[in-house]
């Protein structure tokens, strides 16, 4: 095998590695931001529930939930591989993207959401109008920090039969005995990713930085 | 990986108490006839039962195999690619329907499937390299080195019953390694001292690095290879039993045998 | 007859065991300007507060024109509609421009169309002096540009009273005047305000009656000329003219 097909089979594994993080990461945001405004928002009981979700699903191995879904929910409701696992991972993420945007929403101060109410706009309209766009812009570094840990725990789902990046590499590796070869074009595929991403999410900031004169 | 196996056999035997009573028991060999389409799990690290040929496609002992006896089902081969630990569960939660991948037959395993007639034996081997300057006159002196084995095989199983439990082998001088290229590595940089594997695989990474050498052969914890079947589904073992022995008696398994393993 | 705009009856809060005012009585009339003046920490901001419904008072009521806003049931939104409040930190929104603070609310509150809320806020902008700076971001205005824009926010939702927090409290003494100034221009046109400040000159100059404060009470009130010049009480005297030496130097230095 030459080392063009060599590299060609283990990047064929990239789009089931986009596409999970795809799904996880998307899913984790609209979970995360919903469960935050209601942890910051939303009273002492529901503050305490959402402090429960966040527990349990940042404390358990993301392999974890993901072989739960697999093996034991999906005798009822039959997921594939691909599904059962990037809806774990977007599980898992939600509780660690809710932790972010509730950091967020607090970090921007209490005097922006007051200063709202006096000028007569309600609570909901206060947060959705005032708080949440100053929270989005705080929130993108540690978010793109999010993003990068995604885009390589999606290689947890070869653990269920995903032909993604990383269990091609083991397969070649084992086939053809050139591991250190394998392993390596996958860390560089994987960090191409990650550089990417992380790029990307620069821009979208200094886009959306709000002018001043230092 | 094993402790996680367990936890999710025991979910899905909850689950299955809890849906398979309501659901009605399909023969999975109706299934597999009436999609036309059988869809078959292994894990292709394992040369030369399973592994990638050049163009990235599956080839071994174990594929030609399940290619012949597809064939000869009349129904479509979907090959499903998992890692070694994660095979049986699929099998048994329903998201195989069948699974060949050098299983050997045990006890813990029959729990939750069922397995085939033998299609072939394999013996075991240790493995050492020639910086090795102990000596194993028996299997059980393997006791006093550092040992590697692949998780969740039969040798696993041999090495934690014979040796472990026992007291001779300390755990911590036991390493377990998803796949068995990772233990021939530890072994060649000498985080290991002895690897205990299938012979057949293992001859095959000593035929390609010449600093290491088969110090003992012979049937411990292996014995006959079986396909990995659904529990309970009499027809199907029927149907892949009887292929079995069409394709001994016509000596096509022999055939295969001198491509794979010969020396 | 004057009307009252605001009306105070009884007023107490507490926090805890600490009490912050007591059976306070204020009335305000429309086109007053009343100035609270007092030492800090005697609950000035806090009655404030209580008047747009941002903290509820323990005992008392408070009227809006005939509306009783302390009522159980009262729409807050609403009632805070008519209540213009000026902080002393601006607290401008930091994400939007000079115009879209000030349009903010007649956008989303009074549900004006885009047009008409932008023509309407370059009106309020134009007004504090401060047309040419509508696309400017907070963090591009100075201290006093943006109280200003802090005014006009507040002033386009046409309320019926404008309180003022300390407006001037934590601006630089050059940055001062342009607002006092706009807050002046304010009163002679009629607004209805309440203002707690330090600045004795605007006091004097502006206001209708002047409230003096201290340890939850209201000691004495008057016209300025009263409070300045025949005080009844020992204290009124002596925190003016201690608090007016040190402003009326300051007032002599810009001039």
């Amino acid at each position: 095998m030459d080392f063009g097909q060599f590299l060609s089979y283990i990047a064929s594994g990239t789009v089931y590695t986009v596409g999970v993080t795809l799904i996880a990461l998307p899913s984790g945001l609209l979970i995360g931001t919903i469960l935050a405004l209601l942890y910051v928002y939303g009273g002492k009981i529901t503050a305490g529930i959402m402090n429960l979700y966040s527990t349990i699903f940042r404390g358990i191995p993301p392999v974890v939930l993901l072989f739960i879904l697999f093996f034991a929910v999906s005798k009822g409701i039959n997921l594939s591989a691909f599904w059962a696992g990037s809806l774990s991972l977007g599980v898992v993420s939600s509780a660690y993207q809710m932790e972010i945007v509730r950091g967020a929403l607090l970090s921007v101060s209490g005097d922006q959401l007051m200063t709202a109410r006096a000028v007569g706009l309600s609570r909901m309209q206060a947060i959705r109008s005032v708080v949440l766009p100053q929270a989005v812009r705080l929130a993108i570094p540690p978010w793109s920090n999010e993003a990068a840990i995604v885009i390589k725990d999606s290689s947890l789902v070869y653990a269920l039969g995903v032909p993604e990046i990383l269990r091609r590499a083991q397969l070649i590796g084992a086939s053809s005995q050139k591991y250190l070869l394998a392993y390596l074009s996958a860390a560089v595929i994987y960090f191409l990713l990650v550089f990417a991403t992380t790029r990307l999410l620069t821009m979208l900031e200094n886009k959306l930085a709000i002018p001043s004169n230092p | 990986m094993k402790k996680y196996l367990l936890l999710a056999v025991a979910l899905i035997l909850v689950g299955a108490l809890l849906v398979g009573c309501a659901s009605e028991s399909t023969s999975v060999l109706d299934k597999i006839q009436k999609a036309e389409k059988v869809s078959v799990g292994t894990s292709a690290d394992y040369p030369p039962y399973e592994y990638l040929d050049d163009a990235g496609n599956k080839t071994g002992f174990d594929i030609e195999l399940m290619e012949e006896i597809a064939k000869r089902m009349g129904v479509e081969l979907e090959w499903v690619d998992m890692p070694f630990d994660s095979l049986v569960a699929a099998v048994a939660g329903g998201k195989l329907d069948m699974s060949i991948s050098c299983f050997n037959y045990d006890e813990e395993r029959d729990k939750t499937v069922d397995f085939s007639e033998a299609y072939y034996t394999t013996e075991d081997a240790f493995v050492v390299t020639s910086a090795f300057t102990g000596t194993i006159s028996a299997p059980e002196d393997v006791a006093n080195y550092k040992v590697g084995v692949q998780s969740g095989t039969v040798q696993d199983g041999w090495l934690t019953d014979n040796l472990v439990t026992p007291g001779l082998l300390p755990e911590a001088n036991l390493s377990r390694y998803e796949r068995v290229d990772q233990a021939a590595l530890d072994l060649a940089n000498g985080r290991i001292e002895v690897l205990m594997g299938d012979y057949v695989p293992v001859q095959a990474l000593v035929a390609q690095n010449p600093d290491l050498q088969i110090v003992y052969r012979g049937v411990l914890s292996t014995g006959p290879i079986n396909i990995v079947l659904p529990d309970g589904d009499v027809e199907l073992k029927a149907e892949v039993d009887r292929i079995i022995q069409e394709l001994q008696a016509e000596g096509f398994i022999d055939e295969l045998a001198v491509k794979y393993f010969s020396e | 007859m004057p009307k009252p705009i605001l009306t105070i009856k009884n007023l107490t809060k507490t926090y805890g065991n600490n009490v912050i005012f007591q059976n306070l009585d204020l009335t305000v009339n429309e086109g007053d300007t009343i100035v609270i003046i007092g030492p800090s920490g005697t609950g000035k901001s806090t009655l404030l507060r209580c008047v747009n419904l941002l903290t509820r008072p323990n005992e008392g009521q408070i009227w809006l024109d005939d509306l009783e806003i302390t009522a159980k049931g009262t729409d807050e939104d609403k009632v805070r509609q008519h209540i213009g409040m000026v902080f002393q930190n601006f607290l401008l929104f930091n994400h939007l421009t000079a115009l879209g603070n000030v349009k903010l609310g007649l956008t989303k509150v009074k549900k004006m169309s885009d047009e008409a809320a932008t023509k309407k806020a370059m009106h309020e902008l134009t007004r504090v002096g401060l047309a040419d700076r509508a696309d400017h971001y907070p963090g591009q205005l100075s201290g006093g540009q943006q109280q200003r824009v802090g005014i006009a926010r507040a002033l386009a939702m046409d309320p019926r009273i404008m309180l003022f927090d300390e407006p001037t409290s934590a601006l630089d003494p050059e940055l001062i005047g342009e607002v006092l100034e706009v807050m002046r221009q304010l009163a002679l046109e009629g607004m209805t305000m309440l203002v707690v400040t330090h600045e004795m000159g605007f006091a004097r100059e502006v206001a209708d009656r002047i409230v003096f404060m201290e340890k939850g009470y209201i000691v004495e009130e008057g016209s300025p000329d009263e409070m300045f010049n025949h005080p009844k009480f020992p204290r009124t005297r002596e925190f003016l003219w201690k608090i007016t030496e040190l402003y009326g130097k300051k007032e002599k230095e810009a001039d």
